[in-house]
């Protein structure tokens, strides 16, 4: 496992609106993650979990701040370079599950290394391997609308691995979820990071989830509470601020 | 509800501005038809009324043998029923009467005469020495014609006694004083009179008597003079015209019945003081014929509406599902408030009557504004149907009936519960089930239209009308059953890409159900303005052959008396073109006569121009001239070249005892191939030289033939009164004439001679020889004349410069073929006129030129005067001008009769006011019909995008470029545009090759002739089609670039 921070995050503010309706989302954030560890992110609804996902993920910019990512400074990125570090370092897992309802199980897993222009016979195969992997090597065929929330969920992971990303960004995967299929979802997450080493940020606001992280960050109102994870409080790598807290 | 459905208007705005735009299209579209087939069909059929010529309108009254006491009060009452037929339209009447014939004592030669009373006298003629009578003197003034005046030597002052009259009346005679000498105005109705304004005959016959008599005339007093001067009436005639300036449709029916009963009426009227009376006139056919065109343009006006209803109501169901798709989690969350079906239903009823209420209150402005600027554009301008803004009943009941129909399409949907986007076996069996229903109906119009080519004669035909609709929504909806398959097969192509944007681009365009109704209305829209642009195409097409085979040829000069030598030269000179006269007139063939008011027609023309003189469409690639080389005789004939003014002298002898004269007829050819006849006095065969009346009167005439009827003598020729002879003549008696024509050199063909039939065994030995000498050239013929049998026994010796033609050569129209059972090869008798014409069939052609649709028959002019010369019949019908390719339109002012060009029969087949509305409203339909599929198209990618907003912010998470989402998203649609223009397109021209023609009327409502060819105008349904990718691609690409950038992380923040 990688020790050296796969994500650092210093500084960051995100603001929406302006004025006295402004909403500050994410207030002076700062924070690492460890390449191959999987961390929760747990707040209440409006706590600012999406957008500081969102931020990391390149799919929504701060206001001030910076994002380092495997290196590259995510902030300074262009539309096209940002798209580039979503298509080759960073994957999503949504809470609605974010299939593509016209594609089939294994065309949605196929997405990301049809992106990527790897060619036909490896994108099967590693279709085949990731679908086997998250237990539907059954449902290949089958569209969204015919599969259960898990199973989506489940094509869902396997699509955010096809293109064997550095970080694999999740929000609130199990939202959709009843607990024991939820359950089922996050150790299916927990295995994969340790399968194929991805550094995994889960946001959740379910305790029960957290048993299953290396580290858990706390986001209240767009500050940081960090505590380790249950499974891994010995292998915290640094410890994340706000500027507000201090 | 009411309340939800006022708060979610305030919400929902745009979506309910964009069904309204959709629903405004439809009721527009219907009230501008409205208003074109209420405001416009009574304004057009006023403006034809206006337009249409005297000779369409007026009336005309005769009355035969009217006793002199009652002229004046027959002439009155004539009249009064005349305008009485008119009212209430102003109408001015014209009277010509013409005197029984009365002797003229001081002709030296028994002879008669007439007198005449022209109204309105100064119009008709012209004056060239002293003045015009004036009424009330005693004696009556009279004025004669120049040939008369010349004949009988007169001049102002001189006087003049008429004798009794021949028929048996009492009357002593009328005196009247000449006052003026006049020349008859071309076009001013001479034709009708009894010497047809030649002012004198010296051959007239009368009925009454066997033998000729000399005639003049007329003597031309006023009328009131004649009405009451005690004469009897030969002949009355009272023309009234009405002023149809300003007319209204009602009175233009009243006038109709009125007319037709007038005839009725007039013999009522005048009981048994007259022996004939007829009322003729073209007025109720005229007005009856433009009841039919304008039958025939509101079918095809009603047949547009029905095809842009059809068109909005698919747009309307798009629409109306899109919103549905839209509401639906909406309507879920009331269904699971607990708000019942019928609510729900009720606020959609609140809703789609509102919309309606807002779209009839649009669509009636917008399509009053609409339709008054569609007048103001040609061709509808230029047939003076301009028309002001305005609204009447019809049109708004029109507008909110379609409106309301409109708007239950758009509830339909929002009360469907099935789940979106997954569509249920129940309602794919459905769309099954009307997909065939629509095909089996559009097979059954189909049937029906072309089982029925003539129509059903109602005053709206369904068939007509909804066909074409059927047809369209019929073939798109398959067109659309097929476009699917297509798209599937590119979707498994596509999956086997190595990249992700052509596939899933594929993957959307092959696996959206939804985009069903799209679809249809693309393909529906599309199909709809190909076959507008290419049934325009066909009906100008077919107009235009119409106009070219009803003319016949360029220019048609139709003559309202026969021809003069070197008349062809004036016509040749006014229009600049090549020159030909033709015959056109009903013939008998064998003892058939054709139907009843519709006999065969014979055509005759030079033929060996027929490249440059015929028009109408040939198949099988011939052309005229092939045609014309069949008909043609091998060689002009050259005949004895006779200048003008040229002495012509006859002079005969023959042998016995028994005397002999002859009445010699000459038929002379000018420059332009016009043969008219030349009649001289009756001539004794006494070996003295006897002139001939002056025959040429035109430069470049040939004596072609001669005529001899010979005729036993008996002692008071040219008298009228024969008396029988003593004895019987027996035996023969050999005749020699010689026609001498002074001052010419022989003529290069040989001469035939003949004894002409009937009885043609009356002459023996008939021979004809051409000499020169000094004093010109000289015809020699010679026979023996049998003179046995009656006195007026057919005699006749005829001299041509041509040989016997033998059969005529003829092409026959089809119908004429399958009539008589005529096929190439076959011998048929004509008999034209009198005179029995054999013919022989060379070719069968599809319509013969002029004679749309008849039983006719072509033939060369020469050939056919050869063929009537050679049976002693030189009255060779001429009856028109026919002039190929004209520079100049000066013929209409030479007055010699009406004058029909190609050009201006288009323009009244294509922009007549009766017309003009079936092109514009074709025109209306295209852009309609874009409109609304460019408008569909909007509503389905914006309802499309944005039902799909959080997918595409998906595949940004997964890494897709905005560039890359744009191309996804407009290959997905311009991949599902591009079949289903494709289709459209297809099902277009399946349409204008399939229903244009079986839609094609001629103006009477019958099936055009020629048949009608399906036009697909490449070059304008290229254009459209370019038109309508662009605009289509215009509208995705805008609507694409919007959604893409909204395409943004906002739509991931579900869970924060």
């Amino acid at each position: 496992m990688n020790a050296g921070p796969l994500v650092s995050v210093r500084g960051v503010h995100r603001r929406y609106g302006s004025g006295a309706t402004a909403v500050h989302a994410l207030r002076d954030v700062t924070f690492e993650l460890a390449a191959g560890t999987m961390t929760a992110l747990v707040g209440r609804s409006g706590s600012g979990k999406t957008t500081l996902l969102n931020v990391i993920g390149g799919l929504d910019r701060p206001d001030s701040g910076t994002v380092l990512v495997d290196g590259t400074d995510v902030t300074a990125l262009d539309e096209d370079g940002l798209s580039l570090l979503r298509r080759e370092k960073v994957s999503y897992v949504f809470q609605t599950f974010g299939l593509i309802p016209v594609l089939s199980a294994a065309e949605n897993v196929g997405a990301p290394l049809r992106l990527a222009r790897v060619p036909p016979v490896e994108r099967e195969r590693r279709v085949a391997l990731l679908l086997e992997l998250v237990g539907l090597a059954a449902h290949a065929e089958q569209l969204p609308a015919e599969l259960s929330g898990g199973q989506q969920q489940r094509v869902a992971i396997a699509r955010a691995l096809a293109a064997s990303p550095r970080l694999l960004i999740a929000d609130e995967p199990t939202g959709q979820l009843d607990a024991e299929t939820g359950l089922s979802v996050m150790a299916l997450l927990r295995g994969v990071v340790e399968s194929e080493g991805v550094t995994a940020l889960v946001s959740t606001h379910d305790p029960t989830m957290l048993a299953l992280a290396d580290r858990v960050i706390r986001i209240n109102d767009g500050h940081l509470d960090e505590h380790p994870g249950p499974r891994a409080e010995d292998r915290l790598d640094g410890h994340p601020t706000s500027r507000d807290d201090s | 509800m009411l309340r939800l459905v006022a708060r979610r208007a305030r919400v929902q705005w745009p979506l309910l501005a964009a069904l309204l735009a959709v629903a405004v299209v439809g009721p527009t579209l219907l009230g501008t038809c409205a208003l074109l087939l209420t405001r416009t069909a009574e304004q057009a059929l006023e403006t034809a009324a206006s337009r249409a010529t005297p000779g369409q309108i007026d009336v005309t009254a005769y009355a035969v043998t009217i006793r002199g006491e009652r002229a004046r009060s027959v002439a009155d009452d004539t009249r009064a029923v005349l305008t009485s037929a008119l009212a209430p339209f102003a109408t001015t009447t014209a009277a010509r009467a013409s005197s029984a014939m009365r002797s003229l004592p001081g002709a030296g030669v028994s002879a008669v005469a007439y007198l005449s009373g022209v109204e309105d006298l100064p119009a008709r003629t012209q004056l060239a020495a002293g003045r015009l009578p004036r009424a009330g003197a005693t004696p009556a003034e009279a004025v004669v014609l120049e040939s008369t005046a010349r004949q009988l030597g007169l001049s102002a002052g001189s006087r003049v006694r008429l004798g009794r009259e021949l028929a048996d009346d009492p009357d002593e005679g009328a005196e009247v004083v000449v006052v003026g000498i006049v020349r008859p105005l071309p076009g001013a109705g001479w034709e009708r009179d009894p010497l047809a304004a030649t002012g004198y005959d010296p051959a007239y016959r009368d009925g009454r008597s066997a033998q000729p008599v000399h005639a003049y005339g007329p003597f031309i007093v006023d009328l009131a003079d004649l009405l009451g001067g005690g004469s009897t009436l030969d002949r009355l005639e009272i023309g009234a015209h009405p002023d149809l300036s300003a007319p209204a449709v009602r009175d233009l029916d009243t006038v109709t019945q009125a007319v037709l009963g007038a005839d009725r009426r007039l013999g009522r009227t005048l009981g048994d003081r007259v022996r004939i009376q007829r009322v003729a006139s073209r007025l109720p056919s005229t007005l009856l014929a433009a009841r039919d065109q304008q039958r025939v343009t509101t079918a095809a006006v009603l047949a547009v509406a029905a095809i842009g209803l059809v068109l909005t109501a698919t747009a309307l169901a798009l629409a109306g599902r899109l919103s549905a798709g839209v509401r639906g989690d909406e309507t879920a969350l009331l269904s699971a408030l607990g708000v019942g079906r019928g609510q729900l239903a009720g606020a959609a009823l609140v809703e789609a009557g509102a919309l309606a209420v807002l779209a009839t209150a649009v669509a009636i402005p917008a399509s009053s504004a609409l339709h008054a600027g569609l007048t103001r554009l040609p061709p509808m301008a230029g047939a003076g149907l301009a028309t002001p803004f305005g609204v009447n009943a019809v049109q708004v009941l029109a507008v909110a009936g379609g409106a309301l129909a409109l708007a239950a399409v758009l509830v339909v949907p929002s009360l469907r519960t099935s789940s979106q986007g997954v569509r249920g076996r129940r309602e794919l069996l459905a769309r099954s089930g009307a997909d065939l229903l629509l095909v089996a109906f559009a097979a059954v119009g189909w049937w029906q239209l072309r089982d029925q080519p003539a129509g059903s004669g109602s005053p709206v035909d369904a068939v007509r009308v909804l066909a074409p609709a059927l047809l369209l929504i019929a073939g798109s909806a398959v067109a659309l059953r097929l476009v699917w398959p297509a798209l599937r097969l590119v979707e498994r192509l596509a999956g086997r890409a190595r990249g992700l944007m052509v596939a899933l681009a594929a993957f959307e365009a092959a696996r959206r159900p939804q985009a069903v109704a799209a679809g249809l209305l693309i393909g529906l829209g599309c199909a709809a303005a190909t076959y507008g642009v290419g049934f325009d195409a066909t009906w100008q097409r077919s107009q235009q052959d119409q106009a070219d085979l009803s003319v016949g040829t360029d220019l048609a000069l139709t003559l309202t008396a026969p021809p003069v030598a070197g008349q062809g030269g004036m016509v040749g000179a006014a229009s600049g073109g090549e020159v030909s006269p033709a015959t056109d007139r009903g013939i008998a063939v064998g003892q058939w006569l054709g139907g009843a008011g519709d006999p065969p027609r014979l055509i005759a023309m030079d033929t060996t121009r027929a490249e440059a003189l015929l028009r109408g469409r040939l198949d099988d690639g011939r052309t005229w001239n092939d045609v014309g080389a069949l008909l043609a005789p091998p060689a002009r004939a050259a005949g004895v070249p006779v200048p003008a003014g040229a002495a012509l002298s006859l002079t005969g002898k023959a042998t016995g005892p028994t005397p002999l004269t002859v009445t010699p007829r000459l038929l002379l050819q000018d420059a332009t191939g016009l043969r008219t006849p030349c009649v001289g006095a009756p001539v004794p065969l006494d070996g003295r030289a006897h002139p001939l009346p002056d025959c040429a009167t035109a430069e470049g005439s040939q004596l072609v033939a001669v005529s001899l009827p010979f005729v036993v003598a008996t002692g008071n020729v040219g008298t009228g009164h024969s008396d029988a002879l003593v004895e019987a003549p027996e035996g023969d008696s050999r005749v020699a004439v010689t026609l001498t024509v002074a001052g010419t050199g022989s003529g290069a063909s040989p001469w035939t001679a003949t004894s002409a039939g009937p009885a043609p065994g009356q002459l023996g030995n008939p021979a004809a020889a051409l000499s020169s000498t000094s004093a010109g050239t000289e015809l020699r013929m010679t026979t023996t004349v049998a003179l046995k049998g009656p006195p007026d026994a057919a005699r006749n010796l005829v001299a041509t410069a041509f040989p016997a033609p033998g059969p005529v050569p003829v092409a026959v129209s089809a119908r004429f073929a399958d009539e008589v059972g005529a096929r190439r090869g076959s011998r048929l008798d004509l008999t034209v006129g009198l005179t029995p014409v054999p013919v022989d069939v060379a070719e069968v052609l599809p319509a013969v030129p002029s004679a749309p649709g008849a039983a006719a028959i072509l033939a060369d002019f020469d050939a056919l005067s050869r063929a009537l010369a050679v049976s002693g019949d030189f009255d060779v019908p001429v009856d028109a001008w026919w002039v190929g390719r004209p520079t100049r339109g000066d013929a209409v002012d030479l007055r010699l009769g009406s004058v029909t060009t190609r050009a201006s029969e288009t323009a009244r087949l294509t922009g007549g006011p009766l017309r003009a509305g079936l092109p514009a409203v074709l025109r209306l339909l295209v852009p309609a019909a874009v409109l609304l599929m460019i408008a569909g198209i909007v509503l389905h990618v914006t309802f499309d995008l944005r039902a799909r907003a959080v997918e595409m912010a998906r595949l940004r998470g997964l890494g897709m470029t905005r560039r890359e989402i744009r191309a996804v998203l407009l290959g997905q649609h311009v991949g599902i545009l591009l079949p289903l223009l494709a289709a459209g397109a297809v099902v277009g021209a399946l349409a204008t090759r399939v229903v244009a023609p079986l839609l094609v009327r001629s103006d009477t409502g019958a099936a055009p002739v020629p048949e009608v060819l399906p036009v697909w105008p490449w070059a304008a349904e290229a254009a459209l089609l370019t038109g309508l990718l662009a605009g289509c691609a215009l509208a995705v690409g805008a609507v694409v670039v919007v959604q893409a950038r909204l395409a943004d992380a906002a739509y991931l923040r579900v869970a924060s």
